[in-house]
């Protein structure tokens, strides 16, 4: 099955660290929904927040690290990837999936912001 | 292995399941194979052989062809058709707008101009020409013959028409909806009159029509690629199909399923959006917007994405950071699901929550700008010449940027505020989207026209039509932006003179006639008779990707052979691709059983899998369209009876289809591909596009679910008497009665296909009818756990919610009752066989999904509320 | 006022960005932030824009060789990521700090406001006080101090705003909406319905006065008072056919038997500065026009026309209303 395949061949990997923004995003966005407006919980729903957001990072951190390995960028300098080969495809593959991690941790950790400023569920 | 007796000879132990063939040969090619001629009068006989399996029928029968070079330019002249006459209703608006306190449209008129302008341009042009202009692109970008269910593009189309016109045509009798394209209740819900219902049951026609589209897009990119067109060798074009059909995919469902509540509340009174009855107006302006951002990337990527084809063809050169414009492609499709809240900064949500939307759509700036910069990348380190199609996307650029700038605004909250539902938003949304959409749209079909039509458009009426249009664009929209902060708000029919916005507004309108005569001279460019034009030349423009690879004159198979690619330009990087592609060396060159085939490949690496046999020409998608239309348009007028019937009518309309053109067994398990290579006739499972297709409708269908089920947890949060104090429930006995019916009707239908493909042939036809008997049994279950006199779902909210989730599952449920007894069918038939089991894989697949929708379903309309 | 300045700089014509309804002309506190926050933006956005497009004129036009990998590429990192990442980040803490300043709870009084098919249905409650002031169609506030606003909604959706003062606030049939202004500069502005509503959508406005916070409290004793007694003859017999007329099912004038509540509440009708939610001009001449045929100046108008009742009667009646300090 799809899930099961190797990471060097495999769209979803690729697309892990945007999907664990979404993940994180639709947390939080319930969390606060809840907390908000049942219980008023504020304080509850920002410490959840800031729990998550350490989560998530951790998580896109650990899947950017395998990106990047799996890119192999220091071998040669080489960002084209153009090439009809099991190599090229596996290095594009990393590459796309290490910079989609970059684009997610910054996403995570503006959605984090809010939880900075804003202290009422008003 | 069709053989009966096995059955009871192997009856003891259960037998191996039947294998089925693999691809043999070498693979991929090398140069000496590539290198082999072939003898001309075989390849001239093997063309006639092929021209004879792709004839477009002639005559009236044309209307029957469903080859996607005819559906893609219908398709694409209707849109523009409808974007034409939304544009009609544009400038009447202008005209009443040009001068303060004006009467020459009434209150009413105008607020039925500005709902159908907005409607039409998003539903009936801007998706639509996106789907158009990939059905007729994608297979010559990928080099593949057609489209792979090129019927279900023609079914496409024919909703789109019926249900394009229906929506349309409501405006010249003065029936047509005016609660805006936004269609927010209770405006709406309690508005007199049809306008609402051919809004919400028009549209949802099309939706459906644009899913089923989408999902043909993705299995297109996913499986009809050219052997060795590897992830990483994808036209950019073929990746930005990918993204936007996902998008598509979890967009488009929840206002689907936004739209059945809605009409279940105008037609049967079930208070969803009824405050006095527990419901919430807002819950509509979630589902709405969970589409309606997307939405904008849905329209504007597509269209950045014709611009990554013709700027490295400008640049000549290949595209700068291929990986950063898949990245921005994949970024901004996720991101973009996380910004539909800035539509409702001002609903008064909490602050926390503004604040997520508000960094979200911050955030998605980012993915966007590489987007750009990799343009600009791209143009710094080439050679540019300015082509005409390149003059257009310079321009959607300098337009898109400007309204990413503003976008930059919008998405602070507390700005938001003073300028949310102003001029300001409505200049915004056209610097977004001619930027995003019209501008790269029209430098497109500069770019593709030679490779559609075989004819160049004039360079010249295309320049005057550029400066026209963007002059008559900035004329028009600059000014919005001031009129906006002088506080002017959207959709206002008329307005005072002595507020300092007549000169502006006045301004805008003379600019918006300049805007309508640039694109009338490209309209007329389009149209205008080219008979004594001599044809293009092959490659116009010398690209490098592989629909310059067309034949002038035209010829209705697609490609002659399906090609061999190892290069992301494979015209300027591999000489000799041309000849050899013309005289047939590559795969599938021939026709021999007169069958229109094309070569499905796997996923990642493009190997070749399968000679898929596609369907030809038919009526019967034009009759299927129709019916359906009648289901969806009769319920406008209250002829339910009308609307069941024509909706039967469609559902056998589709079997018969199905029946006769799909999952047909082939005269030999394997064939010659060419190059040594023999490729299986018929795959079932992951390996068949008909799986991937039914699997990628059930995500959108789970995610219209997910949405309703969203509903139930959003009255929830919103108001504090849901479930009502001291409510009913439904009857739990029933709904566990219920979940254990369906799930063995899942898993007979699990068993019956590994019996099947275990050769117990009987022991599975038992199984499906069994299965078909649980199916029922089910829907009889659930229709009796809420059937209950305290549960009245004209009530409160509670039990409409409850019952819009029994209706919506038990629908599904006699979809997957209908499949059970087709593959039942089947098999007596002799079509579903232990080897050529397609169809019992796919109604499997569709069973996985529908069984967690039923578990989902006695979960929260058993256990939730009891628990809540 | 800096904002104005920048106004001048960047637009030939100060008069370009006035008006008492302009997001640009602010009077209160949230108002001029945002708009100092737009110049700002404006010109970042505008330097921002002739760089990219520059450049784009540059590589296709001035130099049309190719220039180098290694700078391109620095553009797609530097213009595409690390640019944007932090001057957003920048930007979004300064709107999300400014958030909780724009709504934060207000200070003193506290109004109500229900839209209506198509006006406004205002009720005043000073700090301390049991039972609201009620009104309609104008909203007055006092200068300097941040007042509350509670919004709600009858049928449909409509959204409060008063660009002068700050930003809009939807009102939702069912949910209450809160929030709070703050006016510095006392005078005239005009607020309008921002969220479509129907066929008057483009017709529901109303006058937004700002007040110093004396003559404010002056004018709100006044406003809790009952109608003045008709001071003319014309205007008696006015008061003659407003009630003969059944006016009063539907409109209240306190200290009258009319105490309906389906329209706008018209103790001090003349009090205010416009008539017919910001549409029309409080005149004797307009009063008669609107109460004739109002849905021939606002179509769909719930209230009935009474041209039947003649030139004359109809000029009773405005006399009548003209007296309703």
């Amino acid at each position: 099955m799809f899930w099961r395949q190797p990471r060097d061949r495999s769209l979803w990997h690729m697309i892990l660290a945007p999907t664990i923004w979404a993940l994180h995003f639709v947390l939080v966005y319930g969390v606060t929904a809840v907390l908000c407006a049942k219980w008023d919980a504020a304080d509850l729903a920002r410490l959840t927040i800031f729990a998550s957001t350490a989560v998530a990072l951790t998580l896109i951190v650990a899947v950017g690290r395998g990106a990047w390995r799996q890119w192999d960028y220091l071998d040669g300098w080489d960002d084209i990837h153009d090439r009809p080969t099991d190599n090229h495809r596996r290095r594009f593959l990393g590459h796309v999936g290490f910079l989609l991690s970059l684009v997610s941790t910054i996403g995570v950790i503006y959605v984090t912001l809010p939880a900075v400023f804003v202290e009422t569920c008003r | 292995m069709t053989d009966h007796s096995r059955d009871a000879g192997l009856a003891r132990r259960l037998p191996e399941a039947v294998t089925q063939p693999e691809p043999v040969g070498p693979f991929p090619p090398t140069d000496e194979m590539l290198a082999v001629p072939v003898d001309p009068a075989l390849s001239r006989e093997q063309a006639d052989r092929l021209k004879q399996a792709w004839h477009t029928p002639q005559g009236w029968r044309y209307l029957s062809a469903v080859n996607n070079t005819e559906v893609g330019v219908w398709y694409s002249m209707t849109a523009f058709g409808f974007m034409l006459a939304a544009g009609v209703l544009a400038l009447l608006m202008r005209v009443q707008l040009a001068v303060p306190e004006n009467d020459f449209l009434s209150a009413e008129r105008f607020n039925q101009f500005f709902t159908m302008h907005g409607s039409a341009m998003m539903f009936l042009f801007a998706v639509p020409m996106f789907e158009a202009i990939s059905i007729l692109l994608l297979p010559a970008l990928l080099g593949a013959r057609d489209m792979p269910f090129p019927r279900l593009s023609a079914y496409g189309y024919w909703c789109f028409l019926i249900g394009g016109f229906f929506v349309l045509g409501s405006v010249l009798f003065g029936v047509a909806p005016e609660g805006g394209w936004f269609m927010y209740p209770p405006l709406s819900t309690e508005a007199e009159g049809l306008g609402p219902d051919i809004w919400l049951l028009g549209l949802s026609f099309i939706e459906v029509a644009s899913i089923a589209a989408a999902v043909e897009l993705i299995v297109g990119t996913v499986k009809c690629r050219p052997p060795g067109m590897r992830i990483n060798l994808m036209p950019l074009y073929a990746w930005y199909v990918l993204v936007v059909g996902g998008m598509i995919l979890f967009a488009f469902p929840p206002l689907i399923a936004g739209d059945f509540l809605f009409e279940l509340q105008r037609s049967f009174d079930w208070p969803f959006f009824d405050p006095e009855r527990g419901g919430d107006p807002l819950l509509w302006q979630h589902l709405f917007w969970i589409f309606g951002h997307p939405e904008v990337y849905i329209i504007f990527l597509p269209s950045i994405a014709v611009a990554a084809m013709i700027v490295p063809t400008a640049a000549r050169r290949p595209i700068m950071g291929y990986s950063w414009i898949v990245l921005s492609a994949v970024g901004t499709g996720f991101l973009s699901f996380g910004l539909w809240v800035h539509h409702m900064f001002t609903t008064g949500l909490p602050m926390l929550s503004l604040g997520f939307f508000s960094a979200a759509s911050e955030a998605v700036v980012i993915p966007t700008g590489v987007q750009l910069f990799a343009f600009v990348a791209t143009l710094i380190v080439g050679r540019v010449k300015i082509i005409l199609p390149m003059l257009w996307i310079a321009g959607a650029l300098a337009v898109f940027t400007a309204g990413g700038l503003t976008g930059v605004m919008l998405a602070l909250a507390p700005f938001n505020w003073q300028v949310h539902d102003t001029y300001f938003i409505v200049a915004h949304l056209h610097y977004t989207l001619f930027g995003g959409m019209v501008f790269p749209i029209i430098g497109g079909v500069y770019y593709f026209y030679p490779s559609i039509r075989k004819k160049k458009l004039s360079e010249r009426l295309g320049r005057w039509s550029f400066w026209l249009t963007f002059t008559g664009f900035n004329i028009t929209f600059l000014p919005m932006h001031l009129t906006g902060l002088k506080g002017m708000p959207r959709r206002v029919f008329t307005y005072p003179g002595d507020i300092g916005w007549d000169w502006l507004n006045l301004v805008s309108t003379l600019g918006a006639f300049v805007v309508a005569a640039g694109i009338l001279v490209f309209a007329w460019d389009l149209v205008r008779p080219k008979g004594h034009q001599p044809l293009a030349a092959r490659n116009p423009w010398n690209g490098g990707t592989l629909e310059w690879s067309h034949d002038v004159p035209a010829q209705a198979w697609g490609v002659r052979s399906v090609p061999y690619v190892r290069s992301r330009y494979p015209l300027w990087d591999d000489p000799g691709f041309l000849e050899r592609l013309d005289a047939g060396r590559f795969y599938i060159p021939d026709a021999p059983e007169g069958l229109r085939e094309t070569i499905v490949t796997s996923a990642i690496d493009a190997r070749p899998q399968h000679v898929a046999r596609i369907t030809g020409p038919s009526w019967s998608p034009m009759v299927a369209a129709v019916f359906t239309g009648g289901a969806f348009i009769f319920p406008t007028f209250k002829w339910y009876l009308a609307a069941g019937i024509s909706g039967a009518f469609a559902v056998a309309t589709v079997i018969y289809w199905l029946w006769t053109a799909t999952a047909r067994v082939p005269e030999a398990p394997t064939k010659d591909a060419g190059l040594g290579l023999r490729l299986p006739t018929y795959v079932s499972g992951p390996k068949a596009p008909g799986w991937w297709a039914v699997f990628i409708t059930m995500l959108g269908d789970a995610t219209a679910f997910a949405s309703l089920v969203f509903g139930v947890f959003f009255y929830w949060t919103a108001r504090p008497d849901f479930p009502p104090a001291g409510a009913e429930h439904a009857d739990l006995r029933a709904v566990a009665a219920a979940a254990a019916a369906l799930t063995l009707a899942w898993a007979t239908t699990l068993g019956a296909r590994e019996l099947n493909r275990r050769t117990l042939r009987r022991a599975a036809r038992i199984l499906l009818g069994a299965g078909a008997a649980l199916a029922a049994a089910g829907i009889a279950a659930l229709i009796l756990a809420v059937r209950l006199p305290e549960m009245d779902p004209t009530s409160h909210v509670y039990p409409a919610i409850m019952w819009a989730l029994v209706v919506w599952t038990v629908a599904h449920i006699g979809a997957g009752l209908i499949m059970q007894l087709y593959c039942l069918a089947g098999s007596f038939a002799g079509r579903l066989t232990p080897r050529h089991d397609a169809d019992l894989w796919n109604t499997t697949l569709f069973w996985h999904f529908l069984v967690v929708t039923c578990l989902v379903t006695a979960a929260v309309v058993g256990l939730l509320p009891r628990a809540l | 006022m800096r904002a104005g300045l920048a106004c001048l700089a960047l637009v030939p014509a100060l008069a370009a960005c006035e008006g008492r309804q302009s997001v640009l002309d602010p009077a209160g506190r949230d108002a001029a932030v945002m708009a100092e926050l737009f110049w700002w933006m404006l010109g970042g956005a505008v330097i921002l824009w002739l760089l990219v497009n520059g450049l784009m004129v540059y590589v296709s036009r001035l130099n049309r060789d190719a220039l180098s990998v290694r700078a391109a590429t620095l553009l797609v990192v530097g213009g595409g990521i690390v640019f944007p990442t932090v001057l957003l980040a920048v930007l979004l803490s300064y709107g999300l700090s400014e958030m909780p300043r724009q709504l934060a709870p207000g200070t003193g009084l506290s109004v109500r406001v229900t839209g209506e098919l198509w006006w406004w249905r205002m009720e005043y409650l000073p700090e301390g006080a049991e039972t609201p002031v009620i009104s309609a169609n104008e909203l007055r506030l006092p200068a300097g101090s941040r007042s509350e606003l509670r919004l709600g909604a009858n049928e449909v959706i409509h959204s409060f705003w008063v660009p002068a003062l700050g930003g809009k606030t939807d009102m939702i049939p069912g949910r209450e909406t809160r929030m709070s202004l703050e006016p510095l500069e006392p005078g005239e502005y005009r607020g309008q319905c921002a969220e479509f509503c129907g066929d008057s959508h483009a017709l529901m406005a109303f006058g937004a006065v700002v007040m110093e916070p004396e003559a404010f409290r002056e004018w709100l004793e006044h406003e809790a008072t009952d109608a003045a007694p008709p001071a003319t003859e014309a205007a008696r017999a006015g008061r003659a056919v407003f009630l003969a007329e059944g006016c009063g099912s539907c409109h209240t004038v306190r200290g009258t038997p009319a105490d309906g509540t389906i329209g706008p509440d018209l103790t001090h009708l003349a009090g205010r500065t416009t008539l017919a939610a910001g549409v029309l001009p409080m005149t004797a001449d307009a009063l008669k026009r609107w109460i004739a045929d109002p849905r021939a100046i606002k179509p769909g108008a719930r209230m009935p026309g009474f041209d039947h009742l003649g030139d004359a009667r109809l000029d009773l009646l405005a006399a009548y209303l003209e007296g309703l300090e």
